[in-house]
């Protein structure tokens, strides 16, 4: 089996051989010599020239020719940046501060666009809503109480009445300076605010009576109104 | 004075009577968290779910499993996991080979009242399946509609959702939630007196102490009284602006919806039968109003940066306010 294989080997080996040498002589037969005329192109000179006089190729910097004092001053400034950039250590300085200016300017700008307080982050303080708020239609100051009373009372109106009572109660003690009036408090929070524990118990009880007339729609008729009538005022001259 | 005067017209002294004893049993478990167990009756009464936040160790699921307890309910338990399938919580159709057919095996959700812990650690996906049973109060599966038993209510706690391991709740799932309750840690004496509670081993004593309070057919007589209390249309006014400046506020990015301005309704009722009153303040109004809010509205990126919660943006729509007089 391997003489076989040799045999095979030394076969291979010299037909290669034979084809090689037989390519040799055929590539030497194939060469031609190129007769062809030349054209000789020359440059423009006029171009040429044109190219010499324009500004971009002049490699040679003379400063303040033939431009005018806004560029000049540019060129000053550039070249200014240019040296301060130039040394080792002042570059990297520089660098470093004009990244922080740049990040800064654009902090500024997104936190501007989205509206955002910015006094609010430094000093954590929460900024109010903006809502158009709406005046009260009654100012409590400004009601003849007496006289609507009356008027409430001979239309048979007592729930109204009552109302009024209970408001006029709340100026009284606004002036007594023992609430202070606001038209976004509720009855609870007046009645958080009196100190006087005695004031604060009875003020409780005006206050239920005005809600189960005002807010329960608890009927009312002129027995019943005299009885809360009577009570609101023993409580108004105690105020001072 | 005005019991003279005044004769209520829905007798709620019951109701009062059973509010008491629920505070009462909570309380000898639970130290402080007041406004956590007024709201969660609150919910119950108002026929709402209620969710419960805080971080992990204020005792959210304990003071749910209480209040499960003080009902004489069906009740069951459901921990969301990441992997949990809807078909998990609903149910599902299991062939049955005697009968030749697919047989319907209800869920946990199938309770009377449901608690489902860390809500927010399970992904949208099996969110989803409790959109259909939490509004309507009904399952469909494979084309058949199972109605759920009343009272159905479900109380769920989830930690902050900056906690690791934790979901963002779809929109339309917390708008579902009557309450967001946010549970605080205690304060210094209230942690002493846990410290002392559990130094005399009473906590677990207490908890088998606990029997139902409630059972099915009171809460729905008390659900019909709630409903019945009267509402002055100013003050119905008054929430309808309040709903409407949260949609108009620059501070927010989503405002309350219609069904928000349902559930301030509702849950005011609750406060206000809770106080023995057959009608609405603007004290309950102003009282519900933040927990009704505060999971339904988003804050606008800015105000989220800057740190603004959704409390303060509520509460200073209300000081805008006139209240009703």
């Amino acid at each position: 089996m391997y003489k076989v294989i040799c045999l095979l080997f030394c076969f291979f080996i010299s037909a290669s051989f034979t084809t090689q040498k037989h390519a040799v002589k055929e590539a030497s037969a194939v060469l031609k010599t190129d007769s062809s005329a030349l054209t000789i192109r020359h440059f423009n000179a006029a171009s040429l020239e044109d190219y010499r006089q324009h500004r971009d190729f002049k490699y040679v910097d003379h400063p303040g020719e033939g431009i005018s004092l806004w560029d000049q001053f540019w060129r000053w400034f550039w070249y200014w940046i240019d040296n301060l950039m130039a040394g080792k250590v002042t570059g990297s300085i520089m660098q470093l501060l004009f990244i922080i200016l740049g990040a800064g300017a654009l902090v500024f700008m997104v936190l501007k666009l989205m509206g955002m307080d910015m006094m609010q982050i430094f000093t954590g303080k929460t900024s109010t809503v903006e809502i158009p708020y709406q005046e009260s239609i009654e100012n409590i100051h400004e009601i003849s109480f007496e006289e609507e009373i009356e008027k409430a009372i001979s239309n048979r109106n007592f729930r109204l009445a009552v109302r009024l009572l209970y408001l006029n109660c709340l100026k009284k003690l606004s002036d007594a300076g023992a609430i202070q009036w606001k038209a976004d408090k509720t009855n609870q929070a007046y009645l958080h605010e009196l100190k006087n524990p005695e004031q604060q118990q009875k003020f409780g009880l005006l206050t239920r009576q005005f809600e189960y007339v005002w807010y329960g729609d608890f009927k009312v008729d002129q027995e019943h109104f005299q009885q809360i009538r009577n009570s609101f005022q023993q409580f108004n001259p105690k105020l001072r | 004075m005005e019991e003279e005067i005044f004769n209520p017209r829905t007798d709620l002294a019951q109701l009062n009577q059973s509010v008491t004893e629920i505070k009462n049993a909570l309380a000898k478990v639970v130290v402080g968290q007041q406004e956590m167990i007024t709201l969660l009756i609150a919910g119950i009464l108002a026929n709402g779910h209620v969710l419960i936040e805080g971080v992990p160790g204020v005792a959210k699921t304990l003071t749910a499993k209480l209040m499960a307890k003080c009902i004489d309910t069906n009740f069951s338990r459901i921990q969301f996991t990441p992997d949990l399938m809807p078909s998990d919580v609903l149910g599902t159709s299991i062939f049955n080979p005697k009968q030749s057919g697919f047989e319907f095996k209800p869920g946990p959700i199938f309770g009377n009242v449901v608690l489902v812990d860390e809500i927010n650690r399970a992904p949208a996906k099996t969110q989803s399946a409790l959109f259909e049973v939490m509004e309507e109060r009904q399952v469909t599966i494979d084309g058949n509609t199972y109605p759920m038993q009343e009272p159905f209510v479900i109380l769920a706690t989830q930690n902050p959702i900056d906690q690791e391991g934790t979901y963002r709740l779809p929109e339309a799932q917390l708008d579902r939630f009557l309450f967001k309750i946010e549970v605080k840690y205690p304060t210094l004496e209230e942690e002493t007196a846990i410290l002392q509670q559990h130094h005399q081993q009473k906590t677990s004593e207490q908890l088998d102490e606990i029997k139902p309070i409630l059972n099915a057919a009171q809460i729905e007589t008390y659900r019909n009284q709630v409903r019945s209390l009267h509402v002055e249309p100013k003050l119905l006014e008054f929430v309808a602006r309040i709903i409407h400046e949260t949609r108009n506020s620059k501070s927010l990015y989503l405002g309350g919806s219609p069904r928000a301005s349902l559930a301030i309704i509702n849950a005011a009722k609750a406060i206000a039968a809770m106080s023995g009153r057959d009608f609405v303040t603007p004290d309950d109004i102003i009282y519900v109003t933040p927990a009704v809010l505060r999971h339904r509205i988003m804050l606008s990126p800015d105000k989220e940066m800057e740190g603004v919660t959704p409390d303060e943006v509520v509460h200073q729509i209300i000081q805008k306010l006139e209240i009703p007089r």
